[in-house]
């Protein structure tokens, strides 16, 4: 591949920690249909109950969007599956979560490692007070990376895969910072996708951006999913039946129904689901 | 089964518009329901001033049709309805639709009652009492399911299009020998069997009306049924 330096880069330059499969998802299958497991999980604020014995299989390769009212634990739900929900003080879990098999709380598992494994991108873009080339590769140079050519190839690479280079790449060294909202939101997805995660967890990633820029963050998670897992919680209907396959309806901490999309946003099973996407709620 | 009352929408301006785009429908059936009545009493009672009201009428049907495209096609693009909303509004536009061609119905039937007017009375007129009595029932339920958002009713008045279509070829099979052996009325035989033909198609309509409703309440689609299992 050629990158800025017009160095080639070969498998052996790139660092083990980024290409090595984590002992997580070494046998890793494009396509399975229950990469991501759910088995009767419940989550607790302190004593507040957030989630009560959710069960969901959630397939590889695919757009799987979370939707539900505020509060009804879909966010909660979302952000443990890379364990951030740890960084709060008073948390506890009951049930498992694994992924390809393995359980994400086995000890076996680095909390780093996993959150290398899984990318995530937050309602408010939040890029470093830094250039937009150090932004995408501040993953490799905290795993160690200093070779040129990588960190080069890995700019240019995700940011194409952000759809965001044609836009920036005259600018690289100039500070993230002075791009537009919807530049910074891809920025993220561009620097979420740096160290090649495997799922990529969205909590409500076009909620601050217009609908152009909505148009082309939609757009790059459809292209995405052909690499990655996705998760995305949204509060835009449309947005979730425009760009998932899969979609689950939570409320008050249980997940009511999960099905693929069009069956939710056609006809789904539950009253509840269907006044809710239907805006009869409350 | 009956499809509970849905609550309303949190938008209470979403509920306004589905409700708007629903009693259109309703207008352009009661109209229609009016005019194919006309048309039948003209018929009946070989008076063609009924006949003049059910042509002249027709005018507001076509445009009630095109209201009931505007109202969906603006519930659409303001609320993007999902699920049952968007059910029910796919149907009211495809019901408007099926409603306005029975009205077109009504008014070739009120053409071809002018002319049997204008000859003496043929006893084989009231061999169509049967005809209109079914296909006016099947137009009345297939209404009173949409109304009612009662899709049991609704799936209940597609076989009874195969008796109407039945009716029809019986009555042609009539005519037509009356045709070989009286060829004095041939016109009228004609206009008779024409007219056959509108309150079979009348039926047809009704059908459709009935998978619209079937769809909206149940989310299933009932058509062509019989082919896509011999797929």
């Amino acid at each position: 591949m050629e990158t800025l330096s017009n160095e080639k880069v070969t498998e052996d330059m790139i660092p083990p920690d980024i290409t090595q499969p984590l002992p997580l998802t070494d046998d890793f299958v494009p396509g399975e249909s229950n990469f991501i497991q759910v088995k009767d999980f419940k989550f607790f604020y302190g004593k507040k109950q957030a989630l009560h014995g959710i069960n969901l299989e959630i397939p590889s390769r695919k757009v799987t969007a979370f939707i539900g009212p505020s509060g009804c634990g879909k966010s909660t739900l979302l952000r443990n599956f890379n364990r951030m929900n740890e960084l709060i003080p008073g948390v506890r879990h009951e049930g498992d979560i694994t992924i390809h098999g393995t359980s994400i709380y086995d000890p076996s598992v680095e909390i780093i490692a996993l959150r290398r494994r899984i990318g995530m991108v937050f309602q408010k873009s939040n890029p470093f007070p830094m250039s937009i080339y150090e932004n995408i590769v501040y993953p490799l140079r905290i795993a160690g990376q200093k070779n040129r050519a990588v960190l080069d190839e890995t700019v240019e690479r995700c940011l194409r895969s952000a759809a965001l280079w044609e836009e920036v790449k005259d600018r690289l060294h100039e500070s993230a910072l002075g791009l537009s909202g919807g530049q910074m939101q891809r920025l993220c997805i561009a620097r979420a996708v740096a160290s090649r995660p495997e799922i990529l967890l969205m909590d409500e990633p076009c909620s601050a951006l217009d609908p152009i820029a909505t148009a082309k963050v939609e757009e790059l998670i459809i292209e995405l999913k052909k690499d990655f897992t996705i998760l995305i919680v949204t509060h835009n209907m449309q947005q979730a039946s425009r760009v998932s396959e899969l979609t689950a309806f939570f409320y008050l901490g249980n997940l009511v129904e999960f099905d693929s999309t069009r069956k939710i946003f056609t006809n789904p099973s539950k009253k509840q689901t269907e006044e809710y996407i239907t805006g009869r709620f409350g | 089964m009956h499809a509970e009352p849905a609550r309303p929408h949190t938008l209470t301006t979403f509920t306004a518009a589905l409700d708007q785009l629903r009693s259109t429908v309703l207008m352009i059936s009661s109209l229609t329901r009016r005019n194919l009545q006309n048309s039948i009493k003209g018929l009946m009672e070989r008076d063609d001033d009924w006949c003049n009201n059910s042509i002249a009428d027709d005018e507001e049907i076509d445009l009630l049709e095109m209201q009931i495209d505007r109202e969906g096609i603006e519930v659409m693009s303001r609320f993007q309805p999902v699920a049952s909303d968007l059910r029910e509004v796919i149907s009211s536009i495809k019901i408007g639709a099926n409603i306005e061609r029975i009205a077109d119905q009504a008014v070739n039937i009120a053409r071809r009652a002018r002319k049997l007017n204008e000859q003496p009375e043929l006893a084989e007129l009231h061999l169509l009492d049967e005809l209109i009595l079914h296909s006016m029932e099947m137009f009345d339920d297939a209404i009173r399911a949409f109304a009612e958002r009662n899709g049991d009713l609704a799936k209940g008045i597609k076989p009874r299009d195969k008796e109407l279509d039945q009716l029809n070829r019986n009555l042609t099979d009539t005519l037509v020998n009356r045709m070989q052996d009286d060829s004095t009325n041939l016109p009228g035989y004609l206009n008779l069997i024409f007219i056959s033909r509108c309150l079979e198609r009348i039926g047809d309509h009704s059908a459709s009306i009935a998978e619209d409703v079937v769809f909206a309440v149940h989310a299933e689609d009932i058509r062509h049924l019989g082919k896509t299992a011999k797929e």
